[in-house]
C-alpha cells in the first residue's frame, strides 16, 4: 500500500513532526509564560494572603539579642525526641562549631558568630524547620506524607512517606534529614512539638530556654511583639522580622541585632512561596490532556480521509488507463 | 527462532558479559536493601538525589520518548510505512519503563509505601503528577506491547477482545487520571468526553478506525507521555539548588521536545546496533527519511532552549570556568553537530553517518538531563557530590537486565517485520528489508 509519492510522504511527515513539535512548544510555552507572569505579578499580594491566613497560627518568635548561647533549647529538644547521643562539640572548637548542621538526631542548633572588629561580643543564630505557612516540602511531597496542620506545624507521617526524598530537594532552608544508614530510613525533622502543643504545653526548647529568647503565641501576635520590640528600641535591632515574608512567610520568626545573613542565615529568599514556582506548569495539565485529545483526534481524521481521497483518485486513474 | 541456535552465535559472549553485569547488579541491590542508602551512594542531605535520578530516571524515561513519537508518527500522523520501526520501539519503552519502576525502587527510601500514592493525593506535588504518568503511561505500553504476544500463541479471539475492550480501558484510565490531576468534575468530563466522543465516531464509522491498532490507545500514550516527559521537567522548578543554565520556568517544555527529537533518534541508534546483532540488513530505506525530519526537531528544541536564556538574560554564564558551563557547552555542540550531521544527505546516507548523527542526538540529552540532576546542582553548604561506584553498578545492572530482555523479547516474540507470522521466519535476506543504494536514496530527494 503506497498511498503517497515517497517525496510527499517526507515531507509531510517531516512537516508534521515539525509543526507538532512547535505547536506543543507553543502552546506550552505561552501557557506557562502567562501564568508564571500572572503569579510574579500577583506577588505583592501574595504575603497578604498567607499573613492572614497564618495569623491565627501557632508560632515561635526567636530574639538573637536576648539568645545567650546557653543550647538548653538543643538538649531539651534532644531529650524530647529522643534523638540520642550527638557528636557536636561545645563552642571552644569554632570551626566544627561552624560545620555544624541538622542532622537525623539533630533537630535544632544555635550558631555563634563573632566578628574580628568587636571580639568581646557575640551574637546566636537558631537553626530549625521553619514550619512556612505554605511549606515547599509540603507542596512537594507526593502522598502528603509532609503535612501542614491547621495549628500550623509542619509534621511528617512515615506510615505514607515514600523515601523519595523530594521534600529535601525542595526545602529553601535545607531542613528534612534522611536517615542514610537505616534499612527503613525516616525524614527527620522539628514538628514544633505539636503533640506537646497539642495538650497546651510549651514546645521542649521553649520551655527550657532560660532567657526567654524563645517565645510561643500565634503569628498575629509574635508578629507585633516583634514590631513592638524594634520599635521599643530601634538602635538594638535591625529593622527586620525574618520569616514575615521569606518563602511566602513562616510561622517560625527571627528578630536580632546584626544583619540576618552575618547570623548565618540565607537571605534573597524569594518572597513568595515555593508552591508559585511549579504553580503554572501544574496548571497547565488539564489544557494538555484536553487539548492533545482533540488535536491528535482531529489530525488523525483529516490524514486518514485525505488518505483516502487519494486512495480513490489514484484507482481511478489506474482504471481509466486501463 | 530456536533458542539453542541463539546461544550458539556470537552474541552469546555479549550475553554472558551481561548476565554477569546484572548478577553484579542484583548482589549490589540486595546489599543496598540490607545496609541502607547511605552505604552504597555518596548521596547526602544537601545532595538527596543523584546519578540514579539522573541517569535511571531522567535519562531512562527521555531514551523511551521513541514509544510515543513513532505510534504517534505511524497511527496519527499517517507514516504508515514506518509501521516496522514501531513494534521495536514500543517494545524499549515497555521495557524501559519496567526497568525505570525496578530502579525507582531501589532509590526510594521507603518503596513497600509505593500505593499511597494511588489514594493519598497531593495536586500541588509535580512528584504525584510523575508517579501518576508512570504507572498509566506503563499501563497503556502494556496494552500496547501486548498484541505480539497473542499473535505469538496464535490467540486470535483474544487479540480481537483487545481490540474492543482496550479503547474502554483507556476511556476509564483517562478520566481518572484527569481527575486526580485537576480535582476538576469539569476536566474530568471535558477529556472523557472527548475520548469517548472519539471512539463513538469511530464504532459508528464516522471516523475512520485503525484495523491494527485503536486510535484511543495511541492518543492516551502520547497525552501520558507528553505530561510525563515534561512533568520530570517541572520537578526542579521548586528547588532553588538548580544552575542557572537549566533552570527556567519552560523546563518542563525543554524536557517534552528534547524527548521528541531524542525518540526517532533512538529508534535509528537500536535499529542499527539490533540490524548488526540480529545479523539482518536494517530498514535503512525508513531510517534515512526519519533522519530527515531529525533537523527540525533537533532545531526546534536548540531555538526554545537559546531563546530561554537570551530571554532569562544568562547568556553570559556560559563563559564563566566550571564545570558547569563546559558541561552546557558540551550539549550545545552535540546538538549543533547532530543537526549537521542529520542535514548532509552523504553523511545521514550512509549507515556510519546515520548512526553519528543519531548517537549525537542521544549524548545531548543524555548530558541536558544529568546536568539537570547532577552537574547543575549545587548546595555549598554541603561538599560535592560525586557518585559512587556501586551507583553506577547497580545502574549497570540494571540497564543489563533490560537488555537481556530485550534479547529474549526479540528471540521469542515477533517485533521485527520479518518475524510476523505471514512471513518466512527464517527468511534470512528479503528484498523489502534491504539497504536501498545510496545513489538511490540521494535520487529519491
Amino acid at each position: 500500500m503506497r498511498p503517497l509519492s515517497r517525496r510527499g510522504f517526507i515531507e509531510r511527515g517531516g512537516r508534521a513532526c515539525a509543526g507538532l513539535a512547535a505547536a506543543g512548544a507553543g502552546a506550552t510555552g505561552l501557557t506557562v509564560l502567562v501564568k508564571d507572569a500572572a503569579a510574579q505579578s500577583a506577588s505583592p499580594e501574595q504575603p497578604d494572603r498567607l499573613t492572614q491566613q497564618a495569623a491565627k497560627q501557632w508560632a515561635m518568635l526567636y530574639d538573637s539579642t536576648l539568645c545567650v548561647g546557653c543550647r538548653a533549647c538543643e538538649v531539651a529538644c534532644n531529650k524530647k525526641n529522643e534523638l540520642g547521643r550527638t557528636t557536636t562539640e561545645i563552642f571552644e572548637g569554632r570551626e566544627a562549631q561552624d560545620a555544624r548542621a541538622l542532622a537525623p538526631n539533630v533537630f535544632t542548633y544555635i550558631t555563634f558568630h563573632q566578628w574580628e572588629a568587636d571580639p568581646s561580643t557575640a551574637a546566636f543564630g537558631k537553626v530549625q524547620c521553619m514550619h512556612c505557612i505554605e511549606p515547599a516540602c509540603v507542596s512537594s511531597c507526593p502522598v502528603s506524607a509532609l503535612h501542614k496542620t491547621p495549628e500550623g506545624a509542619v509534621v511528617w507521617d512515615g506510615s505514607r512517606c515514600l523515601g523519595c526524598r523530594y521534600c529535601m530537594m525542595a526545602c529553601p532552608f535545607l531542613v528534612p534529614r534522611f536517615e542514610w544508614e537505616s534499612r527503613n530510613p525516616r525524614i527527620r525533622k522539628c514538628d514544633m512539638c505539636w503533640n506537646l502543643q497539642k495538650e497546651g504545653k510549651e514546645p521542649a526548647c521553649v520551655e527550657a530556654c532560660p532567657t526567654r529568647a524563645l517565645r510561643t503565641g500565634s503569628r498575629e501576635e509574635l508578629l507585633q511583639e516583634a514590631y513592638n520590640r524594634i520599635a521599643a528600641r530601634p538602635r538594638k535591632y535591625v529593622h527586620h522580622v525574618y520569616g514575615e515574608h521569606e518563602a511566602g512567610g513562616t510561622d517560625f520568626l527571627h528578630i536580632a541585632g546584626r544583619p540576618f545573613e552575618e547570623l548565618g542565615y540565607r537571605r534573597n529568599l524569594p518572597l513568595r512561596s515555593y508552591r508559585e514556582y511549579t504553580k503554572p506548569a501544574m496548571a497547565t495539565i488539564p489544557y494538555v490532556l484536553g487539548g492533545l485529545g482533540l488535536a491528535l483526534g482531529a489530525v488523525r481524521w483529516v490524514i486518514s480521509r485525505r488518505e483516502e481521497v487519494a486512495h480513490a483518485e489514484h484507482a481511478g486513474r489506474e482504471e481509466h488507463a486501463s | 527462532m530456536k533458542l539453542p541456535a541463539l546461544l550458539q552465535t556470537r552474541v552469546s559472549r555479549g550475553i554472558a558479559v551481561l548476565v554477569v553485569l546484572a548478577f553484579l547488579g542484583v548482589l549490589l541491590i540486595a546489599y543496598r536493601f540490607a545496609v541502607g542508602l547511605g552505604a552504597v551512594t555518596n548521596l547526602s542531605d544537601g545532595y538527596p538525589w543523584g546519578f540514579w535520578i539522573g541517569i535511571d530516571i531522567l535519562v531512562g524515561i527521555a531514551l523511551a520518548a521513541g514509544g510515543f513519537v513513532m505510534a504517534g508518527l505511524v497511527h496519527i500522523f499517517g507514516g504508515h510505512r514506518f509501521h516496522p520501526l514501531t513494534r521495536p520501539a514500543i517494545l524499549t519503552a515497555f521495557l524501559g519503563y519496567l526497568l525505570f519502576v525496578f530502579a525507582l525502587m531501589v532509590d526510594l527510601g521507603r518503596p513497600w509505601n509505593i500505593w499511597w500514592a494511588l489514594i493519598s493525593w497531593n495536586h500541588y506535588s509535580p512528584m504525584f503528577e510523575v508517579a501518576w504518568c508512570v504507572m498509566f503511561y506503563t499501563f497503556v505500553l502494556f496494552l500496547e506491547f501486548v498484541p505480539a504476544v497473542f499473535e505469538r500463541l496464535g490467540l486470535a479471539r483474544v487479540h480481537r477482545v483487545w481490540r474492543e475492550v482496550a479503547p474502554l480501558l483507556v476511556v476509564a484510565a483517562l478520566t481518572l487520571f484527569t481527575f486526580a490531576m485537576t480535582d476538576s468534575l469539569r476536566w474530568t468530563l471535558i477529556v472523557c468526553g472527548i475520548l469517548a466522543g472519539w471512539e463513538v465516531l469511530m464504532r459508528l464509522g464516522v471516523a475512520p478506525r485503525d484495523h491494527q491498532m485503536p486510535v484511543l490507545l495511541i492518543i492516551a500514550g502520547i497525552m501520558l507521555s507528553t505530561l510525563h516527559q515534561s512533568s520530570l521537567g517541572t520537578l526542579f522548578l521548586i528547588t532553588d539548588k538548580l544552575n542557572v543554565l537549566w533552570y527556567t520556568p519552560i523546563l518542563p517544555l525543554l524536557f517534552f521536545l528534547s524527548a521528541v527529537m531524542v525518540g526517532p533518534a533512538m529508534v535509528i541508534v537500536e535499529a542499527l546496533l539490533t540490524a548488526r546483532v540480529r545479523r539482518r540488513p536494517p530498514e535503512f530505506d525508513l531510517l534515512a527519511p526519519l533522519g530527515r525530519a531529525m533537523p527540525y526537531l533537533l532545531a526546534a528544541y536548540l531555538v526554545v532552549r537559546l531563546g530561554d536564556m537570551l530571554v532569562r538574560g544568562v547568556v553570559l554564564e556560559t563563559m564563566t570556568v566550571s564545570l558547569a558551563s563546559a558541561w552546557w557547552w558540551l550539549e550545545l555542540g552535540l546538538v549543533l553537530s547532530a543537526i549537521a550531521l542529520f542535514s548532509a544527505p552523504e553523511l545521514r546516507g550512509r549507515h556510519g553517518g546515520l548512526f553519528l548523527a543519531a548517537l549525537a542526538t542521544v549524548t545531548a540529552v543524555v548530558v541536558q538531563r544529568t546536568g539537570v540532576a547532577v552537574v547543575g546542582i549545587a548546595v555549598p553548604e554541603y561538599a560535592r557530590y560525586v557518585p559512587k561506584w556501586s551507583e553506577v553498578m547497580i545502574t549497570v545492572g540494571i540497564v543489563s537486565l533490560g537488555l537481556l530482555g530485550f534479547r529474549a523479547a526479540i528471540a521469542f516474540l515477533p517485533i521485527y517485520h520479518e518475524d510476523e507470522p505471514h512471513a518466512p521466519a527464517e527468511a534470512s535476506a528479503r528484498p523489502a528489508s534491504q539497504p536501498i543504494p545510496i545513489a538511490a536514496a540521494g535520487a529519491a530527494r
